[in-house]
């Protein structure tokens, strides 16, 4: 077995077993988190790392997702209904989005999704009736599919293991795939590509719902983890916040968001038990990653890995005669 | 029926007139040469043909199905490839990718999120027919950032031959090679068989003169001078605008 896949085993294995070795409940809620706000990283990674497309508006599709879930709770709707009407009212808004945007690439594309974002941010403070304002709208229950309840911490994070083990796997099947070298041709010569014959937007287009879905996807365990939504989670903070799990974990990789997803959330919820300024902290991990590994957490670390088994290698040759 | 006409074709960028009413006629198997000194608009003429620029007027027939309107990305379905004068790869792949990608842009699957590419044999051996076709199979799966200059040169050409094209594009493809990479590109390109058109944008006469079997000077974005090898070269406008005396 090849050193990438043992690596990749024990992660399952430690993953699968996690809620009988973390101390406590509080830790084991810490790994829903990391797992939701991952699959939430790998739908931005599909624009950042996949299409060259920075978005600073996902947040808002995130918070679109889950008003829809606390909304047609809110209505007296089930489950499944709100979540089937969540994904597709947070597809339809990702359409929207990415119909406005995709004319601009670039810092362009930056600034109409900065703009989008706050557009809905701020109709999530001021249409009262609708999002309950800065009171936002509570979750009174979580569902329980197959009779499995979701209300205990344990089930949950089981739950959301799931929905992240198929993202993961969803994710591997797309980067190998023709379109997912499409999507990622139009990132490096999109002017190449559309010569031999692709239709560069459309292919920009697509890799949007794609990412739209998976945000949706991971809006909907949130709302359902927190069991409350309020405009805070549309912030621009919120959309800075995912960049930076993409940037610092390795855009274009499937690994690197869902690394830099466990930096950013063990430091904001783990590390800030014990540190007050712990954004400063987090500032000077992010700055100490881009001096050193500018690709991110992931492939800096297999450079810096094959870097020192070539120099082992070399070392046990010995000197040439 | 010809392969390629070129009617009054004109562009202007605000006041600059880059394009001046071009007309070419290109017949089918046939080897053009369009030669002009630096700024004669002889890029933008390709871009206008191509359909990367939209002309001001005019038209642009496609074996006889006018293209002028139509989308750049949907010409090379209809048999027109072009190469580009600053080499346009992929450099984080490798060589057979490359030229898969250029196979797959003409191909339905290119719309697949589901199948594994690697898995697509029969795009894989096209792919690699083409770089032995360009003396490059040899290194298909070496990453395109560990090749020469001369090499890329030849992917750029084994990606348009890839896609089967019955009118290609060529936009200096001698421009920085070699002499020995320059006769090796000559070769390649001189093995083309007849039944794809040929237009070349060159500056090196030397291997272009070689190549062409009518040649069209354009000077200031307008032809001046149209005919046979022996016609053109001979011309006093051709020696007064272009080679010099």
């Amino acid at each position: 077995m090849s050193a990438r896949n043992l690596a990749l085993l024990v992660a399952f294995v430690a993953l699968a077993a996690l809620p009988y070795w973390m101390p406590g409940v509080y830790y084991i809620n810490v790994g829903s988190q990391i797992l939701f706000y991952a699959i939430f990283a790998l739908g931005l990674n599909v624009l950042v790392g996949y299409a060259g497309l920075v978005s600073l508006g996902h947040a808002a599709l995130f918070g679109v997702s889950a008003y829809a879930v606390g909304y047609m709770l809110q209505l007296g709707f089930g489950h499944m209904a709100s979540i089937i009407v969540a994904l597709i009212i947070g597809v339809i808004a990702t359409a929207i989005f990415a119909l406005l945007s995709l004319r601009s690439t670039g810092i362009g594309f930056i600034m109409i999704t900065l703009a989008l974002g706050q557009i809905l941010w701020g109709l999530a403070y001021r249409w009262i009736s609708l999002t309950g304002g800065d009171n936002g709208i509570n979750v009174t229950s979580r569902p329980a599919p197959f009779g499995y309840p979701l209300s205990s911490p344990v089930t949950f994070y089981y739950t959301t293991l799931v929905v992240f083990l198929l993202a993961i796997a969803a994710m591997a099947v797309f980067v190998r795939s023709p379109f997912g070298a499409a999507l990622m041709g139009t990132r490096d010569q999109p002017r190449r590509m559309n010569a031999l014959g692709y239709h560069v937007l459309a292919i920009r287009f697509w890799a949007c719902l794609l990412s739209g879905l998976l945000t949706s996807v991971s809006a909907i365990l949130f709302v359902y983890y927190t069991q409350f939504i309020s405009p805070q989670t549309l912030s621009l903070t919120s959309s800075a916040e995912v960049l930076l799990m993409v940037i610092s974990g390795g855009p274009g990789t499937i690994l690197g968001p869902v690394v830099g997803a466990g930096l950013v959330v063990v430091v904001k919820t783990v590390v800030s038990g014990f540190i007050e300024r712990w954004n400063f902290l987090l500032g000077a991990i992010f700055v100490a990653i881009v001096i050193l590994m500018p690709e991110g957490i992931v492939p800096g670390s297999v450079r810096l890995w094959r870097l020192m088994t070539r120099s082992r290698k070399n070392g046990k040759a010995g000197p040439a005669p | 029926m010809s392969a390629l006409v070129v009617s009054d074709l004109r562009k202007s960028f605000g006041g600059l007139h880059v394009t001046k009413g071009v007309n070419l006629t290109i017949e089918p198997g046939e080897r053009r040469l369009i030669i002009g000194p630096n700024g004669a608009g002889k890029t933008t003429l390709f871009n206008l043909i191509t359909g990367e620029l939209v002309p001001d007027s005019g038209r642009v027939m496609l074996n006889g199905q006018d293209i002028t309107r139509l989308p750049s990305r949907q010409r090379p379905h209809l048999g027109m490839a072009r190469t580009y004068q600053i080499i346009t790869l992929f450099a984080r792949n490798t060589i057979v990718h490359n030229v898969t990608l250029a196979l797959l842009g003409l191909s339905p699957l290119r719309w697949n999120p589901l199948i594994d590419i690697k898995r697509q044999s029969h795009l894989t051996e096209q792919a690699r027919a083409a770089l032995e076709q360009v003396g490059l199979g040899h290194i298909a799966d070496r990453p395109l950032a560990q090749t020469s200059y001369g090499e890329r040169r030849r992917v750029e050409i084994a990606m348009a031959l890839a896609q089967k094209p019955k009118v290609l594009l060529l936009d200096e493809p001698f421009a920085g090679l070699s002499i020995d990479e320059r006769q090796d590109v000559h070769r390649l390109l001189m093995a083309i068989p007849r039944d794809v058109t040929m237009v070349m944008i060159e500056h090196n006469m030397d291997v272009a003169l070689e190549f062409a079997e009518r040649i069209t000077l354009l000077h200031f974005g307008a032809v001046i001078v149209e005919g046979t090898r022996g016609e053109v070269v001979a011309d006093p406008r051709t020696r007064e605008v272009y080679l010099g005396h």
